[in-house]
């Protein structure tokens, strides 16, 4: 079971619409919700006005900042990030579009009505949005939060992360080539197809329900008790089916505590469903920023030393920025052994909508910069992008900086085999050989590039761990209860997958319940990563559970020692005298008569970095951050219309170690989605905003990829680990490692057919034809 | 208040061969009634403004984004959801093809994926890929980057060739 190509087994229920996502959920009697957001990037409330609006018929409930607790949230709450945002603004505003009023009514139409005449009295402040104007000692103040330990004349920074070793002046010394370039990363966001919605019903019982789209339901339920000021008990998230998240629905919104309060108020179920201009214009995108890199190199293209600063624009509000600028240290310390570093991150407050995590999570921004950067020193150098790379790449048994250790490292095979498989030098030589000598007159030239990257799989974040249950129908199938909520990547088939494997049973035997905070155990979720690898492991483990207590059951009753059993198919037997067996059912049957009525329930959980007591430390990135590391190399072929300036990506070959693949099928499905979404950021998204107004708000014109866009791609698997029964696993993530390096990968193809290098996303070479 | 003195009115519209009697005002898109009035939620609302395909219908066999159509205009015709796809409890090949090839992800763009590769085939049974391509390319999948959507349905054209060719 493991290593198969098993379709997913959600497929059915999404095939003929019979899934429920959030957005389908109707209750009777269900009232709608609708927000008012500040028209103004800067501003004190000096009134809100409902009486208007509740008069108006059909109007149930209006809520402002005075409704709610005075109780702020935040992606992550510490003592050095304090929680910075009210659900809804209390007496001032930091962004266009920031959730000021929300009104419950009887239909949308009412509930614009009321919104509409709501009365705010604001008093306009300055506002800054770039990032570089928001440090300036005159910039608008945008929180009274400072840093206690900003060494930096800068204002407005949320957040800072330093980290540095090794001997800078050595390096200097040795150096014999000193590269420096600044990269930029536009404001690109999720598109997710299924908008934001939450249902929420308080029932007579007093029990909040709550229906979300979102990305794991225990972190939705402890930001939502903590706001509401309401017991974890008295919270149920319900299990909906999700319509893609990619990172945008791991926060809490302003939506979801809105329908909760309506909802306590007037006692019917109150829904809300995010307008898709709203999402483009309001909601939380990724993470904007800019690089500065300084490479330091000897003759032969061993990097030295690196001096980064990254720029991150985080918006009004801290969200996921201070994370970001933590990840994009691991990002540069990851794929290449970095001897010498000297990083600092920042997390700057600007009056723009807030950030939240998109695939990659800073891997794509810092990748783009540092193997854009590679090629222009291999090419200075006078060696070619594979040697550089190897050269440099991590590899089995390496430190990191941290401490970390590189457990398995593919990243060697991956470069080499991708080489192979793309006949990545003579291609490139050739069309660089061109380029460079103004041969090249075709109006559509090729180009190839290549892109490393490495992801991490999974860290310590609240809920940290996840649990599992396996208990048996009579019949001897089996209901497995896992907190895992899939998001579209397949959680639930890899789940069945695995408890296929260890109970030797069809998958067509195994029902999985899953994403429900009253119905099932915790669990850490669809995100950061680490799904496969935690609920992967407690499933495994509940399943080891439940198999040993059926063979030691079965033993008795077939007067054997349990380890002569062997199972398939729910039929144990003796494995040199397989006639000899008894079926699961009878052993179940069997076992409840011979002990007190126990049924046999299976129990596993798994938590990562098993020494660690908490993740990494986000002010200078010391400590355990994870268990183990994805490696991967890709290579993008390009092709360039020097007319138009309009860029084709023809083919991308992706080789992975993703530690090994449970599912292939479902590995190859996300690498295709990552592919796709990077060679969107590549060539053509971006939400354009001007004076913290978004100008570009519907698909059509932010411009993601269509199926007339489609890459090809090729993928080839470079196995380091294995599944070996009664061991917990160490397979590694697949859900957002694999859209950075093809990023990279693009814009040095470009360069290879063009002869012009990409500073800034997306990329614009018409500018600099002539 | 835009509906107030909006005359609602009675009309019959037939879904999935099943005539249903709905009270609608002028302006309700078919999207809204399939989904808010008759619960048919398998045709997704994911922007209402025909740009993302996910509220995909066939009418009269003709694949049309419902957000755009008035229910109004459904009267008299022949509307099929995602929901009517699948012939008692069976799947039809296209379906299946879906769920093995893995053109199926988070799922939320599947319906109107399927509606819409429904109509190609109703007019072109013999689509070349680049067809293919131009009859999803209004639908918007962001999981998938289309590569196995597409495989999914090239399988099924030529097994649907083959099997008429065998015939
Ligand atoms: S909902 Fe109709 S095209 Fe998007
Ligand atoms: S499968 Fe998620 S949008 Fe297509």
């Amino acid at each position: 079971m493991i290593g198969r190509r098993i379709p997913r087994i959600d497929g059915p229920i999404k095939a003929t619409g019979e899934a429920k996502y959030t957005t389908d959920i109707y209750l009777p009697d269900m009232l709608v919700a609708k927000m008012l957001r500040s028209p103004l990037p800067h501003a004190k409330i000096l009134n809100i006005d409902i009486s208007k609006a509740k008069k108006i018929p059909g109007v149930k409930a209006i809520i402002t900042g005075r409704d709610a607790w005075d109780i702020r949230h935040g992606f992550i709450e510490t003592p050095r990030y304090p929680a910075d945002q009210y659900c809804l603004a209390n007496d001032r505003v930091r962004y266009i579009g920031e959730e000021i009023a929300c009104v419950a009514a009887v239909d949308e139409d009412t509930a614009y009505e009321a919104i509409d005449a709501i009365k705010v009295t604001y008093e306009e402040l300055p506002a800054v949005f770039d990032i570089f104007e928001a440090i300036k000692p005159d910039a608008p103040d945008i929180h009274e939060f400072r840093l206690p330990d900003l060494i930096e004349p800068f204002k407005n920074v949320g957040g800072r992360c330093a980290n540095s070793f090794g001997d800078m002046e050595a390096a200097f010394k040795k150096a014999y080539l000193i590269r420096e370039d600044r990269f930029e990363t536009q404001l690109r966001t999720h598109c997710y197809l299924e908008p934001q919605a939450t249902v929420a019903y308080y029932d007579v019982n007093g029990k909040l329900n709550v229906w979300t789209s979102s990305m794991g339901v225990f972190r939705k339920r402890m930001h939502l008790s903590k706001i509401l000021h309401m017991p974890l008990s008295k919270i149920r998230i319900h299990k909906s089916w999700v319509g893609g998240a990619f990172g945008g629905k791991i926060d809490l919104f302003s939506h979801e505590f809105c329908t909760s309060l309506l909802s306590i108020k007037t006692g019917k179920p109150v829904k809300y469903v995010a307008e898709r201009d709203e999402i483009f214009s309001y909601f939380r995108h990724g993470q904007p920023m800019v690089i500065d890199l300084k490479t330091l190199v000897a003759k032969d293209g061993t990097i030295l030393g690196q001096i980064v600063r990254c720029y991150n624009n985080c918006g009004a509000y801290r969200g996921s920025g201070v994370v970001c600028i933590f990840l994009c240290w691991g990002f540069i310390i990851l794929p290449y052994r970095i001897p010498t570093l000297d990083y600092i991150g920042y997390s700057i407050y600007t009056n723009n909508p807030v950030r939240a995590p998109q695939k990659g999570h800073g891997a794509p921004q810092v990748r783009f910069a540092v193997e854009s950067q590679l090629d222009i020193i291999a090419e200075e150098l006078g060696i070619d992008p594979i040697e550089i790379r190897l050269k440099n790449a991590r590899q089995k048994g390496d430190i990191l900086p941290n401490g970390d250790t590189i457990k398995n490292a593919g990243l060697i095979e991956c470069i080499e085999e991708i080489e192979k498989k793309t006949d990545f030098r003579k291609k490139y030589s050739k069309n660089l050989k061109e380029v460079k000598q103004y041969k090249n007159n075709t109006r559509f030239r090729r180009g190839i590039g290549i892109g490393v990257s490495s992801y991490f799989t999974g860290t310590l974040i609240y809920p940290h761990n996840s649990a599992a249950i396996i208990k048996f129908n009579d019949d001897g199938t089996v209901q497995c209860y896992t907190g895992a909520l899939d998001i579209g990547q397949g959680a639930e088939t890899i789940l069945a997958q695995i408890i296929a494997e260890e109970l030797s049973i069809d998958i067509k035997d195994i029902e999985i319940i899953a994403g429900d905070t009253d119905n099932t155990p915790v669990d850490i979720g669809s995100w950061i990563s680490g799904l496969t690898y935690v609920t992967g492991n407690a499933v495994k483990k509940a399943s080891e559970d439940a198999r040993k207590q059926l063979l030691s059951s079965a033993a008795i009753y077939l007067n054997v020692h349990m380890d002569s059993l062997d199972m398939r198919d729910r039929i144990i037997f003796v494995k040199d005298n397989p006639e000899r067996s008894i079926t699961f059912s009878k052993v179940l049957e069997n076992h409840i008569r011979d002990h007190k009525g126990d049924p046999i329930i299976g129990k596993g959980f798994f938590r990562g970095l098993k020494d660690a007591e908490h993740g990494p430390s986000l002010k200078n990135a010391k400590g355990a951050w994870s268990d183990s590391y994805a490696f991967d190399a890709q290579v993008a072929e390009v092709e360039v219309d020097m007319h138009t300036g309009k860029i084709k990506v023809i083919k991308a070959t992706t080789a992975h170690d993703c530690g090994f693949p449970i599912n292939p099928l479902l590995v190859e499905g996300q690498i295709d989605g990552q592919v796709s979404m990077a060679a969107g950021q590549a060539l053509s998204e971006e939400i354009i905003m001007e004076k913290g107004i978004t100008l570009n708000p519907s698909f059509l014109e932010y411009k993601l990829p269509i199926a007339t866009e489609m890459v090809e791609n090729d993928y080839i698997d470079i196995i380091t680990e294995e599944y070996k029964k009664g061991h917990h696993f160490h397979t590694k993530e697949v859900g957002e490692g694999y859209v950075s390096g093809i990023l990279a990968a693009i814009a040095n193809a470009v360069y290879n057919a063009t002869g012009v290098r990409a500073k800034r996303l997306p990329i614009r070479i018409i500018n600099n034809l002539s | 208040m835009i509906n107030k003195g909006v005359k609602k009115r009675l009309i019959t519209l037939n879904i999935n061969d099943r005539d249903y009697h709905v009270i609608i005002d002028d302006r309700d898109t078919l999207l809204y009634i399939l989904r808010d009035k008759l619960m048919l939620t398998g045709t997704k609302d994911a922007c209402g403004v025909g740009e993302c395909g996910a509220c995909t219908v066939l009418v009269d066999g003709k694949a049309v984004l419902s957000c755009l159509m008035l229910a109004i205009d459904g009267q008299g015709k022949k509307i099929t959801t995602v929901e009517g796809l699948a012939k008692d409890g069976k799947l039809t090949d296209l379906q299946k093809a879906f769920i093995q090839y893995g053109a199926i992800q988070c799922g939320y763009c599947t319906s109107g994926m399927l509606m819409s590769v429904v109509g190609l085939f109703n007019t072109n049974p013999n689509p070349t890929k680049n067809d293919i391509k131009k009859a999803i390319e209004g639908n918007i999948c962001r999981c998938t980057g289309y590569n196995k959507i597409i495989d999914a349905i090239e399988a099924v054209k030529d097994k649907r060739l083959k099997d008429k060719n065998d015939r």
